[in-house]
């Protein structure tokens, strides 16, 4: 997973810029359109920096099998993936691995928190994310471009939540990592928030952090919620004007 | 007229409505929507169906198991047409002389076919929400086609405005189940489904009568 | 999503009409993009109506087939990805999804669009050509629209290098190497009637399906599927008919990749 495949750290910060230029609270370019896929209830394609997702959902509709159904509430089911050709580093085998297994699981309970499931006993609603390119932070660009894709759908849901990362080089609290910066930081916590309550639905983290490093690390994740949840807004906005 | 987007507030106080939910004394939309202010009400722009007795539904026959036709209504419910009661009188197939013989007053239907009815009872069973189906009527030929359940008020208009245009306009007759389930039958259905598409798609925007009486006049061209 | 009813598909037809207003011989609008994934060595998305395809090229150093030690290999795969379509399932691969890719690896390989001699290293190295299909959005005629991503993508594929034991996948670099060009006409057949790429109403309905991909006036690949049947004077004419057609999906293809 190294990029020129040589096995030395490079600098993350130098003056302090970071390796694409940003300033360390900086949120990459984020692009979001709503309604790309006509066969979907809801969809959303999302360019996030150099990350490209596309996620859909459809439903909600009769569980099935019959015996996953719950008699109280929809379920949801998630399916994050990646593409074999989204790295620029080697070809990957297609199909589920551990990885996007955890994330599927993740984000579905992001929108088990926020989907009203209760109107729905006996359904399934099911959430698709593709990343057709990647580079650092799939699962929040993913959990991103999904939210809106919901939102587009009619499904009912209580908030839009978003998602963006936060990192650390050396002492230094980075938003929104990219590859690079994934590989090499010190510490990287991705977190997907329902913005109305500030509820934190998502929350990992890998590394080392201090109890002041994490405080700093989630005002920076909510400073760019502002703008994330802008660009939801915006995009869902632009379908009826 | 403002959007509204899920989590948005769109009252101080708790209003019960659909599309909305009441959270500490407040009211917050759950769908995308548009809040009239002057009217305080707010109308979604898309939703699912929530359905209700006495919704009209356009479905496909999925089953028939013991004299009880399930209906598939590209919805998470599932509808059922029961067998008629059996008359109190008259019996073994006899003649009832206020409802005719009992057998008579269903028609056959198989597994496939398009069929229209009126939800009698939303029932809630143990593992899921079932619609009991009232009134059922078997439609032939045809097209159906899917449209989004919360355009479906736009698609009929008021006082049914819009869709006795489309039904003059194509010669077709059009029935608009609630469920999102459209048929069309007669002449220019293709001129017909282009119309709806529209309908579908500019249903937020104002003077959508006149465009669509325009797409019609000129047969789509 | 609910059932196309037959009997109006074929009643249009019977009045010479068809969905969206076409002739039975008649393609829906196309749209060719190439580069929509630059991490890709090449990349393509191919609408044909509401169907949506992308393709992604890499390159990666393998092992040559022992049959052909001194040639690069060329694997095709293709996903029938579940938010394409409601009826699609998350899963390994379907017959339907194998069948597909290995149409469209066929129309390629045989018009030798990738020169597979060119991507020999050296002794038991050579590079692999991976093409993906990724299916967006089914409406139907996947196959023209996945062979016409595939070759778009592969034109305009970027070479890595090879130096010291590294791939080098960025910075100046050259083309792929490649030699042919190859496009596809899909036609089912619905009743009596045989109409051009076909969407998912008429695909319902269809009882046969005929692929023939071709290189200016070189049959390349062919493949007849479900249990309907072609005439000979029927498969005469759509040779022709796809001989024509092909002429402007060419030019498409050059203009979109810039040639």
């Amino acid at each position: 997973m190294i990029m020129g495949g040589s096995g030395e750290k490079p600098q993350l910060i130098i003056n302090g810029k970071r390796t694409d230029g940003r300033v360390p609270d900086e949120l990459r370019p984020i692009k979001l359109e709503v309604g790309t896929l006509k066969n979907a209830e809801g969809s959303a394609y999302l360019e996030w920096g150099n990350n490209k997702v596309l996620a859909a959902v459809y439903g909600p509709k009769e569980a099935q099998p019959k015996h996953i159904a719950d008699p109280n509430r929809a379920i949801i089911k998630c399916r994050y993936q990646m593409a074999p050709f989204s790295s620029l580093e080697e070809h990957s085998r297609s199909g589920p691995n551990r990885r996007a297994i955890e994330i599927s699981k993740v984000t579905k309970e992001v929108f088990e928190n926020v989907i009203l499931l209760d109107n729905f006993p006996g359904s399934e609603i099911d959430i698709f994310i593709e990343v057709l390119q990647s580079d650092g932070g799939t699962r929040a660009a993913g959990i991103t471009a999904a939210a809106a894709a919901v939102a587009s759908s009619g499904i009912p849901m209580k908030d839009i939540p978003y998602a963006v990362s936060a990192g650390k080089a050396g002492d230094l609290i980075l938003l929104d990592l990219n590859k690079i910066e994934d590989n090499y930081s010190d510490a990287d916590m991705p977190v997907a928030i329902a913005p109305r309550n500030n509820e934190v639905l998502l929350l990992q983290m890998d590394g080392s952090m201090s109890k002041e490093q994490f405080d700093s690390a989630l005002q920076m994740i909510k400073k760019a919620g502002e703008t994330i949840t802008k660009i939801q807004r915006d995009a869902l906005e632009a379908r009826y004007r | 007229m403002k959007i509204v987007l899920p989590g948005d507030k769109i009252s101080d106080t708790p209003v019960r409505m659909e599309n909305a939910i009441v959270e500490n004394g407040k009211t917050y939309a759950t769908v995308i929507g548009m809040m009239d202010e002057s009217r305080g009400a707010f109308i979604p722009l898309e939703s699912v169906w929530y359905p209700r007795e006495g919704d009209f539904i356009v479905g496909i026959i999925e089953n028939s198991k013991n004299n009880v036709y399930t209906v598939s209504m590209d919805s998470p419910f599932r509808g059922l047409i029961l067998p008629p009661p059996r008359p109190r009188f008259g019996g073994r197939g006899g003649r009832d002389e206020r409802f005719g013989r009992h057998e008579e007053r269903r028609e056959i239907m198989h597994m496939g076919d398009i069929v229209s009815a009126f939800v009698k009872e939303v029932k809630r069973e143990a593992d899921q929400i079932i619609l009991i189906l009232d009134r059922p009527r078997r439609l032939t030929g045809g097209k159906l086609i899917e449209v989004r359940p919360s355009k479906v008020p736009r698609i009929i208009g008021k006082e049914s405005t819009m869709l006795r245009q489309l039904e003059t306009g194509t010669k077709c007759t059009i029935l608009v189940g609630l469920n999102g389930i459209v048929w069309l039958n007669g002449e220019d259905v293709p001129l017909a489904q282009k119309a709806i598409a529209k309908i579908q798609e500019e249903a937020h925007v104002g003077g959508l009568t006149e465009r669509i009486s325009e797409l019609l006049e000129n047969k789509g061209r | 999503m609910i059932a196309e009813n037959e009997e109006y598909i074929l009643g249009l037809l019977g009045k010479g009409m068809r969905e969206h207003e076409r002739g039975q011989m008649q393609y829906r609008d196309i749209k060719i993009e190439i580069g929509k994934i630059p991490h890709a060595e090449g990349s393509a998305m191919v609408d044909i109506g509401n169907t949506k395809v992308l393709v992604g090229v890499k390159l990666d150093v393998g092992d040559p087939l022992p049959d052909k030690p001194n040639e690069g290999a060329l694997i095709t795969g293709a996903e029938l990805l579940p938010l394409a379509n409601a009826e699609y399932e998350t899963g390994p691969p379907s017959p339907e999804a194998i069948e597909f890719a290995r149409v469209v690896d066929r129309g390629i390989r045989a018009a030798e669009v990738v020169d597979l001699g060119a991507l020999f290293i050296e002794e038991g190295k050579v590079w692999s050509t991976f093409v993906d299909i990724y299916v967006l959005n089914y409406d139907g005629n996947l196959f023209d629209a996945g062979t016409l991503a595939s070759s778009a993508a592969l034109l305009s594929a970027r070479m890595p290098k090879y130096e010291d034991g590294n791939v080098i996948r960025e910075g100046s670099l050259g083309k792929l190497k490649t030699k042919g060009m190859v496009t596809s006409c899909t036609f089912a057949k619905v009743g009596r009637n045989i109409l051009l790429d076909p969407n998912a109403n008429e695909e319902r309905i269809m009882a046969g399906r005929l692929t023939i991909a071709n290189d200016e006036n070189v049959i390349r690949a062919m493949q007849k599927g479900l249990s309907g049947s072609f005439s000979y004077a029927e498969l005469s004419n759509l040779i022709d008919t796809t001989f024509d057609n092909s002429k402007r999906l060419r030019s498409m293809l050059d203009s979109a990749v810039g040639e």
